[in-house]
């Protein structure tokens, strides 16, 4: 299993985190001071590292404004507040089945399956309950998908 | 019947009153007490219970969504008007009023008119166009983005699916959202803030709209309270269709190919469940997700084996999936069809889900036996999943396998004809509106309200919705929805022109796409409302150059709880107005839906949405040349208002600002009317007309102020020199929205020819394009003046949604 997560590099605007941080300050929550945005993929099945970073470059990342990180087990703690939220087992995750055809198309033919999400790392003193209700009320539409916080 | 399949016997035989209900309640199935009992009736006559998948089946194909009950039911109406009863009978609203015009008028350029999934009217010698306006309102309540993702995914496969498809061009949006400004501790459990419902449908629509290649060109949005917890969302498509391309033919033998999406869960009860109202209950199966990566590859498969002519027939997967689409293309001949071999997402599916789930993206195609091999071939080599699933009979039953097993075994004329008709009583209570008091304001006040008008969330500027649209992809976008001299000027088209140039090889032909809706004056008498959305549509498309006499239109209601008498009544006033309108402006109707139980309930309390109507207009042009925008345009030009002011304020802008309560709802006056239109048509292919732009929500000040900051010029008006009828004051003629008004620019030196055209209609020159960049607005008579920066009008008009 990898798991590769996306990110604005420091030079180009993360217009997504931008926007996600004005709809808090717009629910009257000022605790928030920035927000950083990454889709991750997870990818489970019989790949090796380098397939992984393929992957990664060639397929799910801009070279020009995105990076990538790539892990295979627990992740480091971070500083700031992290919610994550992913569709709920049996939601059609379309962009998860463009993503699996695709990776046949770069000619890595090992059966893959893969899971969508979006990350959202929260700068600030931010209480859970108040990170609860970003989640819910913003990030999350818990009909349809689940959502972590770490 | 043996039932060692995956599927079981539902007991009804032996059930009594009560317990057929409980069945209907218990199964989301949404049938009366004697639907219930019409399918007892049916299986007794068979000695036999029927299985889950036949009563699923029959609950589908019986629905409100797919079937229409209420408008085509039984209706005994009673108007009451100033203590005078009229009563009358309705035995199929539909057929007796919308449907019935068009019979009426019988357009030899209506090519297919409400027996098809979209209408088509003639483009050319060779062409069609086809236009279709759906909506999807409680999936989008749910999840906003899914919701409307899937309601423009699906209107897109309407147009597929008419004829033997046709080839979209592009997409129109129109909603209804609660107020975004509301605080978030008003909104009940449960239920989402308007603000993210407002950007999650817009996002839902941009996704799949911009990914299939088709330009979203026209659409409108309305915010009121009413709609929070049940947003309205209208999409459109319209496409071309070669005139020999528009019957369908199912002839027993031929075969049933399913194309496209594969089958899940997704969006089981989908068409019954829209048939109820919305609770925190709500069934999060009825939630769809859509993807348009695989629809475009449909669509463009699809035309390549239309225009090989491999298929008889097609219909789109819709509400009630596979059950209503080949329950439809089935009916004259029956069919069978082996529910294993469906193509499925995951394992595990019972036989009724395979058989009504509504997973997106999927056409059903009939084909003839010989073009078997290369049919399939086709859509292989385009990378599209295309399975034969069973075929066309002779038997007029419908018959369903699983794994050997049959799983239903249904008569098709039960299926289609069995259902009783409902019957339901409506009452309209016609109130009487009187003028009200006459309404003062100062020099002071009316600059004030002027910038409140232009600021509210009704009148604002909707750039940030539009730009988030590709309006420009296929490049045949040749009238956009926002014109002006620059990306940070621009004011609000009227309508949308299409020119289909790399389709129709040397056509000077174009498209216009235009629509009207005023929830406001429905709120007060929906008769006026209706009549006021087919103007109003009729106007923003001759705005920019369409021709009244060959025009179409498209309707959509959406109402409260039909159970309800009295907003049944406001209804069959509605559908009423379509009848007169559609006589009198001598236009019909093609096409049209209905979306009834829009109803929600709080705290156990039920509310009904404020009901809506909204119009779609299209219609085709001689030449694309002939068309204007709404800017003025050059200095020292003069200004013309076509029409005459009336003193209606009931429901307007301003009646909402000034919580103004008395007053006159706008009325129709097609004769006046269309002859205005005619001669703008007239007028504008004489090359006479600079600008010209609909006047509506906010009245004539809001129309010429935003024609002024538009085009980055001022402009000068004579408050005196307005055409009115009856008595206003200067605050009522530049408020009201009185119908049947155009605001025009001419070159000073057409004037004459212009007045020619315009002769024995109410007219006025009334103004200048001015240089200085100022608007001004001045009455001699009443000593007052507006005099305000056209930049800064232009600011309070771009600046309420700006998120």
């Amino acid at each position: 299993m990898f798991k590769i997560d996306i990110f604005t590099k420091e030079e180009f605007k993360d217009s997504h985190g931008e926007r996600v941080l004005s709809d808090i300050l717009s629910i009257g929550i000022r605790d928030v001071k920035k927000v950083d945005y990454f889709p991750f993929y997870i990818i489970y099945g019989d790949i090796n590292k380098s397939e992984a970073k393929t992957i990664a470059s060639e397929l799910l990342s801009d070279k020009i404004t995105e990076g990538f990180k790539i892990s295979s087990g627990a992740e480091k703690k971070s500083k700031s507040s992290i919610i994550e939220v992913l569709y709920k087992k049996g939601v059609t995750d379309t962009v998860s089945e463009s993503v699996i055809k695709a990776i046949k198309d770069l000619g890595i033919t090992n059966d893959v399956k893969v899971k969508t999400g979006h990350k959202y790392y929260l700068h600030g003193n931010v209480s859970q309950d108040v990170l609860n209700k970003i989640a819910v009320k913003l990030l999350a539409n818990i009909l349809v998908q689940e959502y972590k916080i770490k | 019947m043996k039932n060692k399949t995956n599927c079981s016997a539902i007991e009804i035989l032996n059930l009594s009153d009560e317990e057929l209900i409980d069945l209907s309640v218990k199964n989301v199935l949404s049938l009366s007490l004697d639907e219930m009992k019409s399918i007892q009736f049916y299986f007794r006559k068979l000695r036999r219970n029927p299985t889950d998948v036949e009563i699923e089946t029959i609950a589908q194909t019986w629905s409100e969504h797919c079937k229409h009950k209420t408008l085509t039911g039984i209706i005994e109406y009673t108007e009451e008007k100033y203590s005078k009863k009229i009563k009358r009978t309705y035995n199929n609203l539909l057929k007796e009023t919308i449907f019935k015009a068009a019979m009426e008028l019988n357009k030899k350029w209506c090519l297919s008119v409400f027996k098809d999934n979209a209408g088509i009217m003639e483009f050319d010698a060779e062409n069609g166009v086809a236009f279709k306006v759906e909506t999807h309102n409680h999936p989008s309540a749910l999840e906003p983005y899914g919701g409307s993702a899937t309601g423009i995914g699906g209107v897109i496969r309407d147009i597929l699916g008419v004829g033997l498809g046709a080839k979209p061009l592009a997409n129109t949006d129109v909603f209804c959202f609660g107020n975004p400004g509301i605080k978030d501790s008003q909104i009940p459990d449960g239920m989402h803030h308007p603000k993210r419902i407002v950007k999650d449908v817009v996002a839902g629509v941009r996704d799949y709209g911009n990914k299939m290649g088709i330009p979203t060109v026209n659409g409108a949005v309305y915010f009121d309270d009413g709609y929070m917890a049940n947003p309205l969302v209208y999409c459109g498509t319209m496409g071309i269709i070669p005139k020999n391309k528009i019957d369908k033919k199912v002839n027993s033998g031929d075969l049933i190919l399913v194309v496209g999406g594969r089958t899940g869960r997704d969006g089981i009860h989908g068409a019954t469940f829209s048939s109820i109202q919305l609770d925190q209950k709500s069934d999060v199966g009825a939630v769809q997700i859509g993807n348009p990566i695989v629809e475009k590859k449909v669509l463009d498969t699809m035309l390549k084996a239309r225009d090989l002519s491999l298929y008889g027939a097609v219909t789109d997967c819709g509400a009630g999936g596979l059950s209503s689409a080949i329950g439809e293309l089935g009916e004259k001949t029956g069919a069978i069809v082996y529910l294993d071999k469906v193509p499925l997402k995951y394992g595990g599916l019972a036989p009724w889900e395979i058989w009504i789930s509504e997973a997106q993206e999927r056409m059903v195609l009939v084909v003839p036996l010989k073009n078997k091999k290369r049919i399939v071939e086709l859509f292989k080599k385009e990378n599209v999943e295309a399975v034969f699933i069973g075929k066309f009979t002779k038997d007029k039953k419908l018959t369903l396998k699983h794994n050997g097993h049959v799983v239903a075994s249904m008569d098709m004329s039960f299926l289609h004809d069995g259902i009783s008709k409902p019957k339901r009583f409506a009452i309209c209570k016609i109130k009487e509106e009187k003028v009200q008091k006459s309404i003062k304001m100062t020099s002071v006040d009316l600059s004030k309200t002027l910038k409140f008008v232009l600021s509210d969330l009704n009148v604002c500027s909707k750039e940030w919705i539009i730009r988030q649209y590709d309006h420009e992809v296929q490049g045949q976008t040749i009238v956009k929805p926002l014109q002006g001299t620059d990306i940070e000027v621009s004011g609000p088209g009227d309508a949308s022109v299409i020119f289909p140039y790399t389709l129709v090889n040397g056509t000077k032909r174009g498209i216009v796409l235009s629509n009207g809706l005023n929830p406001s004056y429905g709120k007060i008498n929906t008769y006026k409302m209706a009549a006021s959305a087919i103007e109003e549509s009729l106007r923003n498309a001759v705005a920019v150059g369409a021709d009244v006499e060959k025009m179409s239109l498209l309707d959509n209601f959406c109402w409260g709880n039909p159970n309800n008498p009295e907003i049944l009544g406001s209804l069959v006033r509605a559908a009423n107005a379509c009848y007169d309108m559609s006589k009198a402006f001598d236009i019909p109707f093609i096409s049209g839906k209905d979306s009834l139980h829009n109803e929600y309930s709080i705290g156990g309390k039920k509310y009904s949405i404020p009901p809506v109507l909204l119009i779609s207009a299209i219609g085709v042009i001689e030449n694309v040349a002939n068309t204007v925008t709404m800017p003025f345009k050059n200095d020292g030009n003069k200004i013309f208002i076509l029409g005459v002011t009336r003193n209606e304020i009931a429901g307007s802008v301003l009646a909402k600002i000034k919580n103004i309560k008395d007053g006159v709802v706008p009325v129709v006056y097609p004769k006046e009317s269309k002859e205005v239109m005619k001669r703008i048509y007239k007028a504008i292919n004489n090359d006479l007309i600079e600008s010209c732009h609909d006047c509506s929500e906010g009245g004539l000040v809001v129309a010429i102020s935003e024609m002024a900051f538009a085009g980055d010029k001022g402009v000068k008006i004579n408050i005196d020199a307005i055409r009115i009828k009856g008595r206003l004051s200067v605050a009522e003629t530049l408020f009201s929205e009185s119908n049947g008004r155009f605001i025009v620019e001419i070159i000073p030196k057409n004037k004459s020819k212009f007045r020619d055209i315009f002769k024995g209609c109410v007219f006025a020159e009334v103004g200048c394009v001015t240089k200085d960049k100022y608007v001004i607005f001045e009455s001699q008579k009443d000593k007052v003046k507006v005099k305000e920066k056209s930049r800064n009008l232009l600011k309070v008009w771009r600046n309420t949604i700006s998120w």
